[in-house]
């Protein structure tokens, strides 16, 4: 099979990664704040290697990482955190549902003035975004760092830059960046997962804040510390994490961010941009296809249609010649009104780092002309 | 009561029978109705499918209002047995009937056959002898029917066919039509083999297959050997396979008015036999080299050739699953 479906989940992943979490479940099986064992300072001490490691991409110290359950959930309990009743929140065509549906479900609670940035050329306008900030002074800037459907990264430094000028604060999404590109970006709260480009497991996300920023814990439960007070901590991390820790899941997480190190993220990137240039060249050769490529900085992922077949047909196309890929919407139920693709979606092939330049021959020719 | 060999005692038994009837369609309709009527005490009705207008020409309790509602064909069927027989207790299930189906059922005496499809029967035929219940075949298309009844101890459907004859060779109501007697005589037979088991009828079933041809007029019964084959897996070795495999799955696409259907093995499916036999019953059968793709029940199909199907302009999971099986029927 060939794996071209990275934006979703990276596979297949490091194999210290694979050993690193079956570690835990033979050898060391415990969390690092609960228990006196000598194991507990081992899982602590990996715990710690993970949260700093994904600190040092975000520019910041470990201690303002927060381990989730998933981008998800590190969206949610930020919006939740942040929103008050009749706040201005400005945000992007490009969300994600993860960012949509909180955001939606907020609006009608706390009667939010939802503003959302156009996705017209495909891309995110500055100028827009300078305007709409200057105009709205929101309370939250919240984006994603770059589109899961057409791959535009955005310019998230003048983003963050242009909210810090407005009073907004901003939380970027980087779920689809962390792993790929610098997300030492300047915003305010990030969130993201483990399963993407960071090449973590599933069931492993993070939140993290700007030292000096402090929000009221959305969940409360054991955190292994400060047990004796029932009141749930309210200083970063322990105030967005809640309950017994995914240990297996942080311990692959650390392996990972070790492995991206020693790869180096550009080479990873441009690896993954070289197979998706030449996706591009290849399905601009068939006449059938409609590819939506946006210039501009980008990540490896390629979104198209095709005159003759429905999205879902041509993913089922790929899947019977071994290649798999994602057709459909993508999550990201906005973008496509001005992609025109609102009615079928795209197909999108997104390949990682160690695909081969043979493996895109293959993909290629399985797609009708 | 008054007719020869039922009597008090037969008619008592019969209030105190339990039958499963699987599929509520030309032959379901017929065999409950009968069965209803004739005082039955329960009946377990099971169809995953909704009335159309193509049904009415032999789908003998629905009503131009059910079909123009979309009810599903087992609730339709309940209401109007209901009515024929109030004491009758009905139970409609609008169901996939799978082995975890079956299982939460409480045990019928009988289950009659009323699907339209193979793997269905090879279920029914798995079941039913590994609880050790009686069940009656029964299958029409065109003008020609059969049916034979399958008693535990006795051959299965197994020992007569042990592979599932392709759709392709035996075709089905859709891809040849059916004429309404025909049903009518299979049902007859089939329900009158159910009487007897149910009553206890000291006349003991009827061995081998009824076939009838009603356009040609030929009704006859074909004997065939009362043991089991020698080679069946649920006779001779107590395997049930249909109770083990595993199902096709029906994936609703996110967003979409469109079902996306996977068989559980991938298989090379002869999509150039399909499509020749689709030609002339389907509308716009359409062979690439990538998929075949045709129109039938107002719903557009892709297969693919590793036996993956699309069903675009169809949400409910349940319903592709029940067209997919009736025109393509690749499991």
């Amino acid at each position: 099979m060939i794996y071209l479906d990275h934006a979703a989940t990276s596979f297949p992943k490091p194999p210290s990664v694979v050993a690193a979490i079956q570690r835990w479940y033979l050898e060391l099986g415990v969390s690092a704040e609960r228990g006196d064992g000598s194991r507990c300072s081992e899982v602590r001490r990996e715990v710690d290697a993970a949260r700093t490691a994904l600190g040092a991409l975000a520019g910041v110290r470990g201690d303002r990482v927060a381990f989730t359950s998933g981008a998800t959930e590190s969206l949610n309990l930020a919006l939740r955190a942040v929103l008050r009743d009749g706040d201005v929140v400005l945000t992007t065509a490009f969300e994600h549902s993860s960012v949509v549906r909180p955001l939606q479900a907020l609006q009608r609670q706390r009667h939010l003035r939802l503003e959302i940035l156009p996705a017209t050329s495909g891309t995110l306008s500055l100028a827009a975004a300078r305007d709409a900030l200057q105009n709205l002074r929101p309370r939250l800037f919240v984006f994603t760092h770059a589109s899961n459907v057409t791959g535009a990264l955005f310019d998230a430094p003048a983003l963050c830059e242009l909210a810090r000028q407005a009073g907004t604060m901003t939380l970027l999404d980087v779920s689809q960046t962390a792993g790929l590109t610098a997300i030492d970006v300047g915003a305010d709260l990030l969130a993201g997962s483990a399963h993407k480009a960071l090449h973590g497991p599933q069931g492993l996300g993070f939140l993290i804040a700007r030292p000096g920023l402090e929000l009221p814990p959305q969940k409360q439960g054991g955190t292994g510390s400060s047990a004796a007070v029932a009141e749930h901590p309210e200083h970063w991390p322990q105030a967005f994490e809640a309950g017994t820790p995914n240990s297996p899941a942080i311990l692959g997480l650390a392996a990972a961010l070790q492995w991206l190190q020693e790869r180096g993220i550009d080479n990873l990137r441009n690896g993954a941009l070289a197979r998706a240039e030449e996706l591009a060249a290849g399905l601009r050769r068939k006449p059938g296809v409609q590819l939506f490529w946006p210039t501009g900085p980008r990540l490896p992922v390629v979104s198209f249609v095709h005159r003759d077949f429905d999205p879902a047909e041509l993913g089922s196309m790929l899947d019977a010649a071994g290649i798999h890929v994602r057709s459909g919407f993508h999550c990201a139920p906005w973008i496509h009104a001005a992609l025109g693709t609102a009615t079928a979606g795209t197909v999108r092939m997104s390949p990682g780092p160690d695909v081969s330049a043979d493996d895109i021959r293959q993909a290629l020719a399985a797609v009708a002309d | 009561m008054r007719a020869a060999g039922i009597g008090e005692q037969g008619q008592a038994r019969l209030r105190k029978a339990r039958v499963l009837v699987v599929g509520v369609g030309a032959l379901g309709t017929h065999s409950s109705d009968a069965l209803a009527r004739a005082g039955v005490g329960a009946l377990d009705l099971v169809d995953r499918d909704i009335v159309e207008q193509s049904n009415l020409q032999r789908q003998v309790l629905f009503t131009e209002l059910d079909a123009e509602a979309g009810t599903p064909k087992a609730i339709a069927a309940a209401a109007r047995l209901r009515e024929v027989n109030r004491e009758c207790v009905v139970t409609a299930h609008v169901a996939n009937c799978t082995a975890e189906f079956l299982r939460a059922l409480p045990r019928p005496d009988l289950v009659l056959d009323g699907t339209d499809n193979f793997p269905t029967r090879y279920l029914i035929n798995d079941w039913c002898a590994e609880q050790r219940i009686p069940w009656i075949y029964a299958g029409a298309v065109g003008s020609e029917g059969a049916s034979m009844v399958l008693r535990p101890g006795g051959a299965c459907l197994r020992c007569l066919w042990p592979e599932a004859p392709a759709n392709s060779d035996v075709g089905n109501c859709e891809t040849a039509g059916i004429l309404a007697p025909a049903i009518a005589a299979v049902t007859a037979f089939q329900v009158a083999e159910a009487l007897r088991i149910l009553t206890g009828s000291s006349t003991p079933s009827t061995r081998g297959v009824f076939t009838c041809d009603v356009w040609r007029g030929h009704y006859t019964v074909i004997t065939l050997a009362p043991e089991s084959a020698i080679d069946c897996p649920v006779c001779r070795r107590e395997r049930f396979p249909a109770l083990t495999e595993t199902q096709p799955s029906a994936v609703s696409l996110c967003g979409r008015d469109a079902v996306q259907i996977d068989p559980p093995r991938r298989s090379p499916a002869d999509l150039d036999a399909l499509a020749a036999r689709l030609r002339g019953v389907a509308t716009d059968v359409l062979r690439t080299p990538h998929l075949l793709r045709f129109q039938a029940d107002g719903v557009r199909f892709s297969v693919f050739p590793g036996g993956r199907t699309l069903l675009f302009g169809v949400a409910d999971p349940l319903r592709a699953r029940a067209l997919y099986d009736r025109w393509i029927g690749l499991s």
